[in-house]
């Protein structure tokens, strides 16, 4: 489901535009410390909790299964085992249902006129930004849980190499589109 | 057909083929080089059964004879068919191939999207003056083409005619309103400026290359099948001179120092022999070096055995790398690399050095000419650069490599080992020696147009880009390193990341402010 666009990356523009950057008023560079962050839709946060929840719970009750069925008898080493693998994965469950708690609170993106940044992580955080003028082209990525919570991951491709494929996750659709649609439109003003 | 093709070759090259072409004949020599490359590459894989079923193949020859009549068949048939359905046609200023015996391969690839245009010559073609023509497009390098038998006239007028009609293209934009006369010249025959050759490599430079760069890998890639043969080889070699490898490598009750003589003896003819081969490999890759400029255009031309042929616009040259090995310090001589888009992410590295712009050392002041002549009024020697902080040192001496150290040592003595105490702290003071130098060298610095990087162990490397064709720009903060005002820059290019750890908050804001703003503001594309 995900939707494509190439950007035109010739260049054929006769007039010079002029570059709109409010800041270069006070005669101060744009700064990325002052950027107005957006959290991600608060429905994201729901289906990321809830996909957590019911992956565990599957794996879980999967293996609990196995241990109390009776078709294939397993050897008691086997039936320790799988206690065991019960309490780790419920254990790594409730660690990750609190670090995605924790960590998709603090994934945040700016839009500027000139580019977009996307600041995620907890103890390492990160702050990347897109030049909008350096973007190749566009994709919005909908995975089937997406589809279903009306999400959209945002994802620019610049020259910079598949590795650095700069992505928003959990935008409302109608949000993703609209960003799109601001940047193809951004590509055109600039170049004409 | 064929021989009517082969007129038009020389009759209009100017014009446009817009009817299916196909190359010459000559090109089953290649497929079949190809395939023969390809078989080789993965003998390792018949091999245990070629050895197992020999002694069974060698005593019915009335069973392989046939076989190996088939194959010989089969590859004929199958380099005739690769030839008859490969074609291709020049339409509308697009260059359509089609390929594949079974399964069929059809790439249109409009000239302006052509980022690079290479002309590749293998030793066969040089006798009937063919080459091979391979398009890279700037997207991914499924979208490579590559037109496998041309006459070499036809290919450089081909040449030129994809790369004037870029600049045609892009002449009508604003940044590039000084190139119109370019394509004038470029269009009008009688005119074409000439090339200009600005730098050649001697054997004495490709030897001294060799030495201080170990290319010995263009060798293994090709000789990988023979290792087994190669050794055992090297084991009579030595048995013809009185040295009994194996013997020697059973240590018996030999004193200690005859043991250290012999070891140092052996890692010594060792690495003798890997020079020589590393030597070997670079006069293969780089024999003949030449790089020319033409216009806006940098051509390297080089090999003993296949000739390549690389192009490159210089608005396509995203970074230069001055790099210096530790032995390249000592012998005061610089490998200079003219970084492109990373098309070839796929490709083995044999290839990627074949496709990139380097000059194998060169001397301080050519190096200096060159790289001012591709980015004037660049400072990459004069500008101060900037250290990154000390706290750099704290985090891997303090808190990784002494601790590991403190433990290992500890866990030594409680056992009473001399020997692996010793060598644990060589090896503990070696690597210290490493991260200092590391921190020594990490540097940064940025002037109006460019950014500069140092960076290097025990040899000392330069990056230097013009700031504007930075693709993104992370900024990456710990806690630790909110704690001490600290930071660390990726710049993302299209030729890579470069990364600077350990700057002041500060700066690195404004360097990343900078470097967003001169991307955003200039009109200039960056490819």
């Amino acid at each position: 489901m995900a939707s494509h666009e190439t950007v035109k990356d010739e260049n054929t523009s006769q007039e010079a535009q002029e570059l709109s950057n409010k800041p270069m008023i006070n005669e101060q560079l744009p700064s990325i410390e002052h950027l107005i962050y957006q959290p991600l839709a608060p429905i994201y946060l729901k289906m990321r909790r809830r996909f957590n929840l019911f992956s565990t719970a599957t794996i879980l009750l999967i293996l609990f299964l196995c241990q109390k069925q009776q078709f294939f008898p397993l050897p008691s080493q086997a039936l320790n085992t799988i206690s065991y693998l019960i309490l780790a994965i419920g254990l790594i469950g409730i660690l990750r249902y609190l670090y995605i708690v924790i960590a998709d609170k603090k994934k945040y993106f700016a839009l500027r006129e000139q580019d977009i940044t996307y600041r995620c992580g907890v103890i390492f955080q990160k702050t990347v930004t897109q030049p909008i003028l350096r973007i190749q082209h566009v994709e919005l990525k909908r995975g089937p849980l997406e589809r279903k919570f009306g999400l959209a991951c945002l994802q620019l491709f610049s020259a910079g190499g598949a590795a650095h494929t700069f992505e928003i996750p959990g935008l409302l659709l109608e949000d993703a589109e609209s960003m799109r649609q601001f940047i193809l439109d951004h590509k055109t003003i600039s170049n004409t | 057909m064929i021989e009517t093709e082969k007129t038009d070759f020389d009759m209009d090259a100017e014009e446009s083929l817009p009817h299916w072409q196909r190359i010459s004949p000559i090109a089953i020599l290649y497929f079949i080089a190809s395939f023969i490359k390809g078989l080789l590459s993965n003998i390792v894989v018949f091999l245990p059964a070629l050895y197992f079923g020999s002694d069974f193949i060698m005593e019915n020859p009335t069973l392989w004879l046939p076989v190996i009549v088939a194959l010989v068949v089969f590859l004929m048939l199958g380099t005739f068919l690769s030839f008859y359905f490969f074609q291709y046609r020049l339409k509308d200023d697009h260059i359509e191939i089609r390929s594949g015996v079974i399964s069929k391969k059809h790439i249109n690839l409009p000239f302006a999207r052509i980022q690079n245009v290479k002309l590749e010559q293998p030793l066969y073609y040089r006798w009937f003056n063919y080459t091979c023509l391979q398009l890279d497009t700037a997207g991914s390098a499924k979208q490579e083409a590559k037109i496998v038998a041309l006459k070499t006239d036809f290919a450089e007028q081909l040449k030129a005619k994809i790369l004037a009609q870029h600049l045609a293209q892009t002449s009508g934009s604003t940044e590039n309103s000084d190139s119109n006369e370019t394509v004038d010249q470029l269009l009008d025959n009688q005119n074409r400026p000439t090339e200009e050759i600005i730098n050649t490599r001697s054997i004495t430079d490709l030897i001294i290359h060799g030495l201080t760069n170990n290319r010995i890998w263009i060798f293994l890639g090709g000789l990988a099948p023979f290792f087994d043969d190669f050794s055992n080889y090297i084991v009579v070699f030595f048995q013809n001179m009185g040295i009994d490898i194996q013997q020697l490598l059973t240590i018996a009750d030999m004193p200690i120092w005859q043991i250290t003589l012999y070891a140092l003896t052996l890692t010594f003819i060792f690495l003798f022999i890997i020079s020589l081969f590393s030597i070997a490999g670079s006069i293969l890759t780089f024999y003949q070096y030449t790089l020319s400029k033409l216009e806006d255009r940098y051509i390297r031309r080089s090999g003993l055995f296949t000739k390549h042929e690389v192009t490159m616009r210089l608005s396509r040259l995203q970074m230069v790398i001055r790099q210096q090995d530790w032995l390249d310090v000592l012998l005061k001589r610089i490998n200079l690399k003219f970084e492109q888009i990373n098309v070839s992410v796929n490709q083995s590295q044999m290839n990627a050095q074949n496709d990139k712009i380097i000059v194998p050392s060169i001397k301080p002041d050519e190096c200096d000419k060159l790289v001012n002549d591709v980015y004037p009024e660049n400072q990459m020697m004069t500008i101060t650069y900037q250290k990154i902080s000390k706290r750099f040192l704290l985090k891997n001496l303090g808190f990784i490599l002494t601790p590991l150290f403190s433990v290992l040592a500890l866990l030594f003595i409680i056992a009473n080992q001399a020997v692996l105490i010793t060598a644990v702290l060589a090896l503990y003071l070696f690597l210290s020696m490493l991260i200092f130098m590391r921190w020594y060298r990490w540097g940064y610095a940025s002037d109006e147009n460019y950014t500069y990087i140092r960076k290097g162990y025990l040899g000392v490397d330069y990056y230097c880009f013009p700031t504007y064709k930075t693709q993104q720009v992370q900024y990456k903060q710990s806690w630790f390193l909110k704690r001490h005002q600290l930071c660390s820059i990726n710049f993302v290019l299209a030729a890579g990341m470069q990364s600077l750890p350990y700057i002041n908050e500060n700066i690195g804001i404004s360097l990343a402010n900078e470097t967003l703003f001169q991307a955003q503001s200039t009109k200039k594309s960056w490819m």
